[in-house]
């Protein structure tokens, strides 16, 4: 549990892709998880707005620094195949509603903590129409021990996105992902099963 | 204030419950004509789900009767001076047995790092860190059981001692009687140090674990996959997973949308 910790301490993300065809794609993604926490500790530690304006903008650059869709059919899992289009429409801003803003105030609870990239190593799998890179990081919530987080970059020409986060081993995809198993396996087994629940948490929070 | 009288109703009521749980409940199997079911069923490997569920109300309840208040009480309330050295003398208690678990393992040199933890902060009486650029070391019977092969098997929800699963309890009731500190020591120093540990770590995860139960659309299944996943990691000593084991979450619905497309959705929204 001491890991789930840092979900809510740590930092990051952002918008805009790098100047990516320097060197290979695993020194790309350093640049952009750099170029991302840049901005992001950027927009966090801008005074001169309102909370509410800087959660607004932490969001944006969220949504824009992960595939949110991707990662969201993902922890749709098996549900995803047989949900018709409307369906899967519906989902995709429900999920990004829940469980993005979710995430984004984890993450904007950041205060200045040091937050150190290591570097990145190759991790695109087989067949993948995609180059996948797993770049490491330290993030010191305190200043003796570290937390690891490892971003997940995936990139196709110009476009990189983070797909998932790491931290001290645990995805945040595969935990939500289970999460969402749990609950449709118990409401009926279909995508509008979870439709329902994340529409509830979306209208009472 | 929670008395010992009724701390001691509250853990009876919580093996009251156990119990009930186990006699009456074990999750049926779907059919096996029902492949999405039995996929996701087979998947959990929570076979004992509504009794882990159970327990693990009544877990809850204890945490945030007994366990939150005195973790709290120890994160505002303790001299912030005095946290490193009895944090120390916890981990430099727990070197032992990792010593032990490494060599079992046949892991040389973290059984050399446990050992040499110990030892250089044994004349400091175990409260300083004497390798504050390393990581202790952590080991137990769950992870060797499981560097040997054992399969981790269904998930257990222990009543007060929390997530398990059937290698790891076994793993658990091993220490309980290998644990040099409490061969060599006494029960009453292992037991302290074990309690020590729960506090600590609790009193670092107050505000997380308040924000887990908040925004969790299931709380049992997120702590369920958490405790696995931690589990996993420990279990390869931090090493990266290997590429092929990740979840593929591919880029294609995440392309930027041509730009008249764009001005249509927005339109829509």
């Amino acid at each position: 549990m001491r890991t789930f910790a840092a979900f809510v301490l740590v930092v990051a993300l952002a918008v805009s892709v790098p100047a990516a065809h320097a060197g290979s794609h695993t020194d790309a993604s350093v640049n952009y998880i750099n170029d991302l926490s840049n901005q992001a500790i950027t927009t966090l530690s801008d005074k001169s707005i309102s909370t509410e304006q800087r959660r607004e903008e932490f969001r944006k650059l969220f949504r824009d620094g992960f595939a949110v869709n991707g990662i969201a059919r993902f922890v749709a899992g098996r549900y995803w195949r047989s949900a018709s289009e409307d369906e899967r429409t519906e989902y995709l801003q429900l999920f990004e509603d829940v469980i993005v803003n979710t995430w984004a105030d984890r993450f904007s609870q950041y205060s200045g903590q040091k937050f150190e990239v290591r570097g990145a190593t190759d991790a695109t799998p087989d067949k993948s129409p995609e180059n996948v890179a797993l770049v490491e990081s330290l993030f010191f919530t305190d200043p003796t021990t570290p937390v690891r987080l490892e971003w997940r970059v995936a990139s196709k020409g110009d476009l990189f996105k983070i797909v998932d986060v790491k931290l001290e081993g645990i995805s945040m995809a595969t935990t939500q992902r289970d999460e969402f198993n749990s609950v449709v396996s118990k409401n009926g087994r279909t995508l509008a099963a979870l439709i329902e629940e994340l529409r509830r948490r979306d209208g009472g929070s | 204030m929670l008395n010992s009288v009724s701390g001691t109703k509250v853990i009876r009521f919580a093996a009251a419950l156990t119990l009930v749980g186990a006699l009456s409940a074990c999750a049926t199997p779907p059919s096996s004509d029902d492949a999405d079911a039995r996929a996701a069923y087979d998947e959990a490997n929570d076979p004992f789900e509504p009794a882990n569920r159970l327990v693990f109300s009544a877990n809850v309840m204890v945490d945030q009767l007994v366990l939150q208040p005195v973790a709290v009480t120890y994160r505002d309330l303790f001299p912030n001076a005095l946290k490193p050295p009895v944090e120390n003398f916890i981990t430099n208690l727990f070197q032992p047995l990792s010593f032990l678990h490494s060599l079992l393992q046949g892991d040389l040199d973290r059984a050399e790092q446990a050992a040499a933890r110990f030892f250089t902060a044994l004349p400091t009486l175990l409260l300083a860190d004497t390798f504050p650029d390393r990581q202790p070391v952590f080991e137990d019977g769950g992870q060797t059981l499981a560097v040997w092969g054992f399969a981790e098997g269904p998930y257990v929800m222990l009543p007060l001692l929390g997530p398990s699963s059937v290698r790891d309890t076994v793993g658990t009731v091993g220490d309980f009687f290998a644990d040099p500190v409490k061969i060599i020591a006494g029960s009453e120093l292992s037991t302290g140090r074990s309690v020590g540990n729960v506090v600590v770590n609790r009193s670092k995860n107050i505000e997380q674990v308040r924000e887990l139960q908040r925004t969790s659309l299931d709380y049992y299944a997120a702590v369920r996959s958490l405790y696995r996943q931690q589990r996993a990691a420990q279990i390869r000593n931090g090493i990266s997973e290997p590429a092929h084991n990740a979840p593929t979450i591919g880029l294609d619905l995440d392309e930027p949308v041509p730009d008249d497309e764009k001005k249509e959705t927005a339109a829509t929204n």
